[in-house]
C-alpha cells in the first residue's frame, strides 16, 4: 500500500518556519499538501499567519506534540485520513511543522517503523498509511548560534535533520557576518555530518526539493540521533507509556521542557490606540534578551482595524511590525502569544498588557520578573518610558 | 550577523560541549568501550521540590535494556562527583 509522505518542518523559535511555509502554500507544486501546525501554548497564533488559501487541509493543534505521550500525532493523521476518506481533504503529502521547542526524538519515534508502540488500532493504520519521509530544520544565522549552545532542544532538532535550512541569510551583508554565516555552517556541519545546508535566501533554493519523499534513515544521522531515540523509548517505557494516573488518552504524560519554559498571551477586543501600541513596542525592545524567547501575535490598530499588524520578536531581535492586507479569519481581536525562559508569567504579562493599553504600568513589581544585569537597565528605561520610577 | 555578546551574561560551556563532556565522564568511569553508546538528554523533573530540569543518561549496552542514571538538574549543573555519586547509586 502506498504510504503519504511526512515531513517534519523543525527549527527554534524564530527560525523562519512560518514564512518558509507561506512560501511552500505560495508554491503550486504544493497544492497536494496537508499542513499541521503545532504551537506551545493555547492560543494559536501560527495558522493565523500562515495564508492557506481556498481548498487546503490543515490542522492546528496547541500543547507541543513531544511532550503528548498519548500519540497526537498520530491522532492527528488518523484525523486527516478520516478527513480524506469523507471527500473532504485530497493531499498526497504531509507537512508538520512542529513547536519551536519540539524534542524531536518522541515525535519522530511515533512515525517510524520499531519506534514507539503502537497503542490500538488508530497507530496501526497511521503507520500503515503514513512514512516519515524527511526531517528539515531551520537554523536563523541571527539567534541560531544562541539558541544552540542554551537550549537542548535546539542542538536536538538539528542532529535529527536530514536537510539544514539557513534562514535570514539576506541580512548578513557585510563581509563580518557573513564570515559568522561561514562558521555556523561549520557548527552546523560538526552537529549533524550527514545533512545538506541549505540556504533559503539564495536565488536558487530549492524549496520543492527540501519536501521531495526519501527515506527517512535515523541510522545514517549517527550515534546521538540513534541514541535519543532509544532513550526516548525507554524513557517513555519507565514513565509510562500512556497518560498519567486518572488521566485522558492525549494528556501528556509527562512534559519535557521543565518549568522554566512558561507561555501567555494577550487577548483584546477593543482596538490599540497608537500610543499604546508604541509603548508596547518600546517596553518589547528594552526587555528583548535571552528570556523572552519569543513574542509573536496580531494586534487590531484603531487607525487601520481591518489591517492586523504582525509583531514578532525572538530573544534579542525585535523584527519591524509587518502590516498584512487583512484579517486571517472572523476574529478580529488582538493576541499576542509570549513565551518565557525562567520569567514568572503573570507580571510580565500584566507589564505587556498595561503598556498595550496605553496606561501607566506597575512597572518595579512587573518588571523584577526578567532579572539578569542587562534587564537592571531596562527596568530604569522602562520606568521613565511609561513615567514610573523603578527601584 | 551574531548577535554581540552580552558581557553581563554568566559565562558557561554551550548544550553540546556539556553534553560531550557528561558522556567522556560516564565512559571514563564505567570503563566503557567505545562501541557502547552513552546518550544524554534533559527532561522536565518529575519529582515535586527538584529543580525543574533533570539530566538523563542512557547507557546503551548492545542485547540488554538501556540502564538509565538521573541526574537533578540541567546539563549545565551537573558536576563530575554528582555524575560519580550517581553512578554510584546504580544497584
Amino acid at each position: 500500500m502506498h504510504r503519504t509522505p511526512v515531513f517534519l518542518l523543525t527549527g527554534f523559535l524564530g527560525a523562519g518556519k512560518t514564512t518558509l511555509l507561506n512560501r511552500l502554500v505560495r508554491d503550486p507544486a504544493f497544492a497536494d499538501t496537508a499542513l499541521v501546525i503545532n504551537e506551545f501554548g493555547d492560543v494559536a497564533i501560527d495558522h493565523d499567519l500562515v495564508r492557506l488559501g481556498e481548498g487546503r487541509i490543515a490542522r492546528t493543534t496547541t500543547g507541543c506534540l513531544c511532550c503528548t505521550a498519548g500519540g497526537d500525532i498520530r491522532a492527528t493523521l488518523n484525523d486527516l485520513l478520516h478527513a480524506r476518506s469523507v471527500g473532504g481533504a485530497s493531499f498526497s503529502r504531509v507537512v508538520v511543522e512542529t513547536t519551536g521547542l519540539a524534542d524531536p526524538a518522541p515525535i519522530v519515534n511515533q512515525l517510524i517503523p520499531g519506534g514507539a508502540a503502537a497503542g490500538g488500532l488508530r497507530d496501526h493504520v497511521v503507520a500503515a498509511r503514513f512514512a516519515l519521509a524527511g526531517v528539515v530544520t531551520l537554523v536563523d544565522i541571527v539567534t541560531g548560534e544562541l539558541a544552540i549552545e542554551g537550549h537542548f532542544e535546539a542542538a536536538k532538532q538539528i542532529a535529527f535533520a536530514d536537510r539544514l535550512v539557513l534562514t535570514k541569510t539576506d541580512l548578513a551583508r557585510d563581509p563580518a557576518s557573513r564570515r559568522d554565516v561561514e562558521d555556523l555552517r561549520q557548527r552546523l556541519a560538526a552537529l549533524n555530518p550527514a545533512a545538506p545546508i541549505g540556504d533559503g535566501g539564495a536565488a536558487d533554493f530549492d524549496l520543492a526539493g527540501l519536501f521531495r519523499p526519501r527515506a527517512y534513515a535515523p541510522l545514517a544521522l549517527g550515534e546521538d540521533v540513534t541514541g535519543w531515540l532509544a532513550l526516548d523509548a525507554a524513557i517513555r517505557a519507565e514513565q509510562g507509556e500512556g497518560t498519567h494516573p486518572g488521566g485522558t488518552s492525549g494528556t501528556p504524560a509527562f512534559t519535557r521542557h521543565g518549568a522554566r519554559l512558561r507561555t501567555f498571551s494577550i487577548v483584546r477586543d477593543a482596538a490599540v490606540g497608537p500610543q499604546g501600541f508604541r509603548r508596547f513596542l518600546d517596553l518589547l525592545g528594552l526587555v528583548a534578551g535571552p528570556r523572552l524567547l519569543r513574542a509573536k501575535g496580531l494586534v487590531r490598530l484603531a487607525e487601520t482595524p481591518d489591517r492586523p499588524v504582525v509583531v514578532h520578536a525572538v530573544q534579542h531581535a525585535v523584527f519591524p511590525p509587518v502590516r498584512l492586507e487583512g484579517w486571517p479569519d472572523d476574529d478580529r481581536r488582538s493576541r499576542l502569544v509570549f513565551i518565557t525562559d525562567g520569567i514568572e508569567p503573570e507580571p510580565a504579562r500584566r507589564l505587556f498588557a498595561v503598556a498595550l493599553d496605553g496606561g501607566p504600568a506597575p512597572l518595579a513589581r512587573a518588571l523584577a520578573g526578567f532579572g539578569t544585569g542587562v534587564a537592571r537597565a531596562a527596568r530604569s528605561a522602562a520606568g521613565r518610558l511609561i513615567g514610573i520610577q523603578a527601584p | 550577523m551574531m548577535l554581540p555578546d552580552n558581557p553581563l551574561a554568566p559565562r558557561r560551556l554551550p548544550l553540546p560541549e556539556l553534553s560531550r563532556r557528561i558522556k567522556a565522564w560516564v565512559r571514563d568511569a564505567l570503563g566503557l568501550e567505545d562501541a557502547i553508546p552513552v546518550s544524554v538528554t534533559e527532561l522536565a523533573c518529575r519529582d515535586p521540590g527538584c529543580p525543574a530540569i533533570e539530566t538523563v543518561i542512557g547507557i546503551l549496552r548492545p542485547g540488554l535494556p538501556i540502564e538509565t542514571v538521573r541526574l537533578h538538574g540541567g546539563l549545565a549543573d551537573i558536576a563530575r562527583a554528582d555524575l560519580l555519586a550517581a553512578l554510584a547509586r546504580r544497584p
